[in-house]
């Protein structure tokens, strides 16, 4: 397993060839290329804003300003939906060139969660830039827990790999799962508190979302814009689960490669 | 297990296989549909299996050229993937030290939507060589592909015939430096110019001691490049001895 990894480590120069072709062909054929990565969570922090604060009016719907809340939820979001959804189909997508290279296959996910985050990167300085007018405004102060976003980030990145080791050689053995994915994706952006908080939902309900190892990344990227304090519980469940699946998720992708090379 | 790439030590063969087999599904591709994961237990599909390959060993030295002879259905492909690692063994092993220049499916890494330059800096970086190696090359590589290649450089690669295609992919993976080329019959396509082409830039890899493995139902290349021949039947290896013996093994008992 160990050199398995070592061999991964060993061919980053490739993965960053990878990584820089698939931004390469995605801003290729649009005209507006880079801002299609901002425009979507952009429109659906709009639409969730208009829907709660303005049609609903509940105060207590996230944290203040609300918008912002929502941005720092849905950027994220799309970054795991589109990871998850695209290393779902890793292996079959490229099943040419994983048929005719000898690279560790391991990096065909791993490209995909670095692709999608650093479009995700580029997204963050449209949050800043909100961040500084509401800030300019008085409506929230950034704080010392800023430093917990960077922390959030290599969480997420984790937890992606791991699950995309797992739905990757799944995908090619079984070609349901990618119908699976989609629904449970779509129910899952419901499960994670984007537009709500944790603690508006009823005690039993939060339990059970500490196991969502998103509310404990999305904790972490909040952390320093509100002054809420840090829930902890779904820190530690979220930390775990991230590194558990990443680990689950190895072993499979390790056990299933044989099978998954014969069939592509 | 596919051993990384480690220098050769005391032994020296390039290609080490020793009692591989590799084992397909016959019924149907082993697909289970997650139904049939989650209503029923079992696979609904037989579980009867073939071997493609079963107790194959042989070794090859440095610089040697080897051509895989026998009919469609023999493994010959199968075995070709095994030594280029996008087929892991079931049984046995592959050893191979060094890195193998596979001409196996030569437009795998090739986008259609980018232009043929950023594809081929794209591929070459895929392959394993660095920034300079490929500026370095990059002439070469499009010469070798020829004039109408050099014209659409700037094109979509898609727009490309697949003729043209398939030059820039040869051109480019017969450029890379590793010291084992693998040949899946890649020989049959391009126009007759080009295929002299190709014919040369072998012979040229051989004299600079490549080791080379041809899969070919051509007699004539065979002959041509290769001094032993390995002859597969029904996934077993039935012979191993000079290319002439070999072929006059396999036209003697055809099948």
């Amino acid at each position: 397993m160990i050199e398995r990894y070592r061999g991964i480590w060993a061919r980053k120069a490739v993965l960053n060839t990878l990584v820089r072709r698939d931004l390469r062909v995605r801003y290729a054929r649009s005209w507006l290329g880079y801002l299609w990565t901002i425009i979507d969570p952009l429109a659906m922090a709009l639409i969730y804003f208009v829907v709660f604060a303005v049609i609903f009016k509940r105060p207590d719907a996230g944290h203040k300003p609300y918008f912002l809340f929502l941005l720092l939820g849905l950027l994220p979001w799309q970054w795991f939906n589109a990871s998850i959804n695209e290393s779902a189909r890793a292996l079959v997508a490229e099943a040419r060139l994983v048929r005719s290279t000898n690279l560790p296959r391991e990096l065909w996910v791993i490209r995909v969660v670095i692709a999608k985050g650093v479009e995700f990167l580029l997204s963050l300085p449209v949050l800043f830039a909100f961040a500084a007018v509401y800030v300019a405004k008085g409506d929230t102060t950034l704080n010392w827990r800023l430093i917990l976003f960077p922390v959030g980030l290599l969480l997420q990145g984790v937890l992606q790999t791991g699950i995309g080791l797992l739905l990757a050689p799944a995908t090619v053995l079984a070609d349901d799962t990618i119908r699976v994915v989609r629904i449970v994706l779509r129910m899952l952006f419901y499960g994670t508190p984007i537009i709500y908080t944790l603690n508006i939902a009823p005690e039993w309900l939060q339990r059970v979302l500490w196991f969502n190892p998103l509310s404990g990344i999305l904790e972490l990227y909040r952390a320093g814009f509100f002054s809420t304090p840090l829930q902890v519980q779904p820190l530690i469940a979220g930390t775990l689960m991230s590194v558990g699946l990443l680990v689950w998720g190895a072993i499979a992708f390790a056990r299933m490669e044989r099978a998954v090379l014969k069939e592509i | 297990m596919t051993r990384l790439a480690d220098p050769p030590t005391g032994n020296d063969n390039v290609i080490d296989v020793n009692g591989l087999g590799i084992e397909f599904y016959r019924s149907r591709r082993r697909k289970l549909s997650l139904r049939e994961m989650v209503l029923r237990r079992e696979n609904t599909s037989s579980k009867e299996t073939f071997w493609a390959l079963k107790d194959i060993s042989f070794s090859v030295g440095p610089g040697e050229a080897v051509g895989l002879v026998g009919s469609n259905g023999g493994g010959k492909s199968t075995l070709l993937k095994a030594i280029a690692g996008v087929l892991l063994p079931d049984e046995g092993s592959v050893g191979v030290s060094g890195g193998v220049a596979p001409l196996i499916e030569l437009t795998g890494g090739f986008l259609g939507e980018l232009t043929a330059r950023e594809n081929v800096v794209l591929v070459a970086g895929l392959h394993g060589l660095d920034k300079q190696a490929i500026a370095e090359r990059f002439d070469s590589i499009v010469d070798f592909a020829g004039p109408q290649v050099r014209q659409g450089l700037d094109m979509p690669f898609r727009h490309f015939s697949s003729g043209m295609q398939v030059r820039l992919g040869f051109a480019l993976i017969t450029t890379l430096d590793e010291p084992i080329v693998l040949v899946d019959e890649v020989l049959a396509v391009g126009d007759k110019d080009f295929r002299e082409k190709c014919y040369e830039r072998m012979e040229s890899l051989l004299s600079e001691g490549r080791t080379l493995f041809l899969v070919s139902h051509s007699e004539p290349d065979l002959r041509r490049f290769c001094t032993r021949g390995l002859y597969l039947k029904s996934g077993r290896l039935a012979a191993d001895g000079s290319m002439d013996e070999i072929l006059d093994l396999y036209n003697a008992k055809p099948g």
